[in-house]
C-alpha cells in the first residue's frame, strides 16, 4: 500500500486510490484547516474543498471522498458528538440526495464526528447508486486505513 | 669505456630487479584472485595438488558483483511503485498508476534541463500533441531539496499533474531527464521506458502500445480510430477507401444485412437471395455506403 501522511492525517491507499492531502492559503482573516481528497479516478490539480471540478469527472466505478477539518470552536457541540471515524458504511447509508452537487446516478454520505480531539466531516461520493454493493466495500478499505493523529502530534 | 661498462651493468640490475618486482606483484595477484574463486575455468576444479599447497585450502567465495546504485528491494524490469510526494504548492500528493483500467505515462522531467522544456509544453495538452485520449500523464520532479518548486509550478501551468518526489526517481532508476515510462494500470506494469528528444516521438510510441493493449471495444468509450487521432470525416474517409478496396462500393447488398447468414457470409459477392431481392429502404434515401 502506498501511505500518504501530511497535517497529522495519514492513510494507507488501497490499490486503485490516489490522494492528496493539503491547506489552503488562508484569505482574510479565516484560518485554513487541512483537507483530505481521495478518488479511484485522477484527482484535477485545482479541486474544491468538496469536490466541487471532480465529481463531474467521475464514472460510474469511481469513489470520491473528503475528509475535512473544522476549527476547535466546533469541538463538544452536538454536531460533532460521534466520537470517532466511521469504518464500516453500508449501502443504506447512501442517498442520491445527499450531495453537495446533485449529478445523476451519483449518491453520497456525510458525517461529523471527533477523532482524536479534532473535529471533522467525512463526505463520499459514488460515481453510481446502483452500484454500492460493489463500491462500499472499496470505501470501506479506505477509511479502515486512514488515520487522524492528535493535535499535539500533528505533522506541520 | 669502463666507466660506459659500468654505467650500463647498474642500469641492467636496476632493470632486473624492477622486473623481478612487477612479477612478484603479478603473481601476489593472482594469488589474491585465486583465493577468491576466479580465474580462468572452474575455480573448484582445482587439483588436489593446487590446494595442498596453501596452508588455508582455498575455498571459492561468492563476489557480489553490483553495477550502479543498489537496487529497490521489490524493483524487477516492469515493477510500477505507485507515486508520493508533494505537488509544486507543497500539497502531500499519492497517484496510483497500478490498480487502475488505463495507462499512465510518467514523464520524469525537470525544470532547468534543456530538453525538457518541450515536453513541459507539449503535455500541457496531451491530445493536441498526439497521445491518446484518456491517457494519463504526470509529471515526476525531483522533490524540493533538488528542484524550485515555484519554478516546476510555472513549467506545468496549472495543467500538468506534477509529483515532485526524488523516491521516485530511484523507484524507477531515472537515469537523467528526460526520461518516460509508461504503465499499464490494468496489468499492473510498465511496459514502456526510455528517453526521447521530441514529444511527437513519445506520442507515437503511446499510441502503439495504446493500441496494442487496448484492442477496440475493450476499453471504456475510446474508439480505436479515435485512439490512432481519427475520427468524424477522416475516419469516414478511411472506412470508405477500406470497403472499396475489398470491392464494396456504396449501395452493396452485404452492407444491409437482413439474415443472420448475411453477417457471415463467405464470399464478398452478394448471395443470389440479397441480390435479388428488394432493395433495403436504406438504399434508397442516399445513404452514403459504408
Amino acid at each position: 500500500m502506498t501511505t500518504l501522511s501530511a497535517h497529522g492525517i495519514s492513510a494507507n491507499l488501497p490499490s486503485g486510490f490516489e490522494g492528496r492531502i493539503f491547506q489552503r492559503s488562508a484569505v482574510g482573516g479565516e484560518v485554513a484547516r487541512p483537507v483530505a481528497h481521495f478518488a479511484t479516478f485522477p484527482l484535477p490539480a485545482d479541486v474544491a474543498d468538496f469536490g466541487a471540478g471532480a465529481v463531474n469527472l467521475m464514472a460510474p466505478q469511481d469513489i470520491f471522498s473528503v475528509l475535512f477539518e473544522y476549527g476547535p470552536e466546533s469541538l463538544g457541540t452536538a454536531l460533532f458528538a460521534r466520537n470517532g471515524m466511521p469504518r464500516q458504511l453500508t449501502g443504506q447509508d447512501f442517498s442520491t440526495i445527499t450531495l453537495r452537487r446533485g449529478i445523476p446516478s451519483q449518491s453520497g454520505t456525510q458525517w461529523f464526528f471527533t477523532e482524536s480531539g479534532r473535529p471533522f466531516t467525512l463526505y463520499v461520493v459514488l460515481g453510481n447508486h446502483a452500484q454500492r454493493a460493489s463500491l462500499v466495500p472499496r470505501v470501506n478499505a479506505l477509511l479502515g486505513n486512514v488515520d487522524v493523529a492528535q493535535v499535539g502530534s500533528a505533522v506541520p | 669505456m669502463l666507466a660506459l661498462i659500468c654505467v650500463v651493468t647498474v642500469v641492467v640490475v636496476l632493470l632486473a630487479v624492477l622486473v623481478a618486482g612487477l612479477l612478484r606483484s603479478h603473481a601476489d595477484i593472482l594469488h589474491a584472485l585465486h583465493d577468491l574463486g576466479a580465474g580462468v575455468g572452474d575455480p573448484t576444479g582445482g587439483s588436489v595438488h593446487d590446494h595442498a599447497t596453501h596452508d588455508h585450502a582455498a575455498q571459492p567465495v561468492p563476489v557480489p558483483l553490483h553495477m550502479g546504485p543498489p537496487l529497490p528491494g521489490e524493483r524487477n524490469a516492469s515493477s510500477a511503485p505507485d507515486l508520493v510526494g508533494v505537488s509544486p504548492e507543497g500539497d502531500a500528493v499519492a497517484i496510483g498508476v497500478t490498480g487502475v483500467d488505463r495507462l499512465t505515462l510518467l514523464a520524469f522531467l525537470s525544470s532547468g534541463c534543456a530538453t525538457c522544456a518541450e515536453f513541459w509544453a507539449s503535455l500541457q495538452d496531451p491530445v493536441s500533441s498526439g497521445f491518446p485520449p484518456d491517457l494519463r500523464v504526470v509529471a515526476v520532479t525531483k522533490g524540493p531539496e533538488f528542484e524550485i518548486p515555484s519554478e516546476v509550478a510555472r513549467r506545468a501551468g496549472g495543467r500538468i499533474a506534477v509529483v515532485m518526489s526524488t523516491e521516485s526517481w530511484g523507484d524507477y532508476e531515472v537515469p537523467g531527464s528526460p526520461f518516460f515510462v509508461l504503465i499499464d494500470g490494468r496489468a499492473g506494469r510498465r511496459i514502456g521506458e526510455g528517453v526521447a528528444n521530441r514529444a511527437d516521438q513519445i506520442a507515437d510510441l503511446v499510441r502503439r502500445a495504446w493500441d496494442e493493449e487496448r484492442p477496440p471495444g475493450q476499453s471504456g468509450s475510446t474508439s480505436r480510430a479515435a485512439a490512432v487521432g481519427l475520427d468524424g470525416k477522416e475516419r469516414e474517409a478511411r472506412n470508405d477507401q477500406e470497403l472499396q478496396s475489398v470491392g464494396i462500393l456504396p449501395g452493396d447488398p452485404s452492407l444491409y444485412p437482413e439474415r443472420h447468414e448475411d453477417l457471415f457470409a463467405t464470399t464478398s459477392s452478394p448471395s443470389p437471395t440479397n441480390g435479388s431481392g428488394p432493395a433495403s429502404p436504406r438504399d434508397q434515401t442516399g445513404t452514403k455506403g459504408r
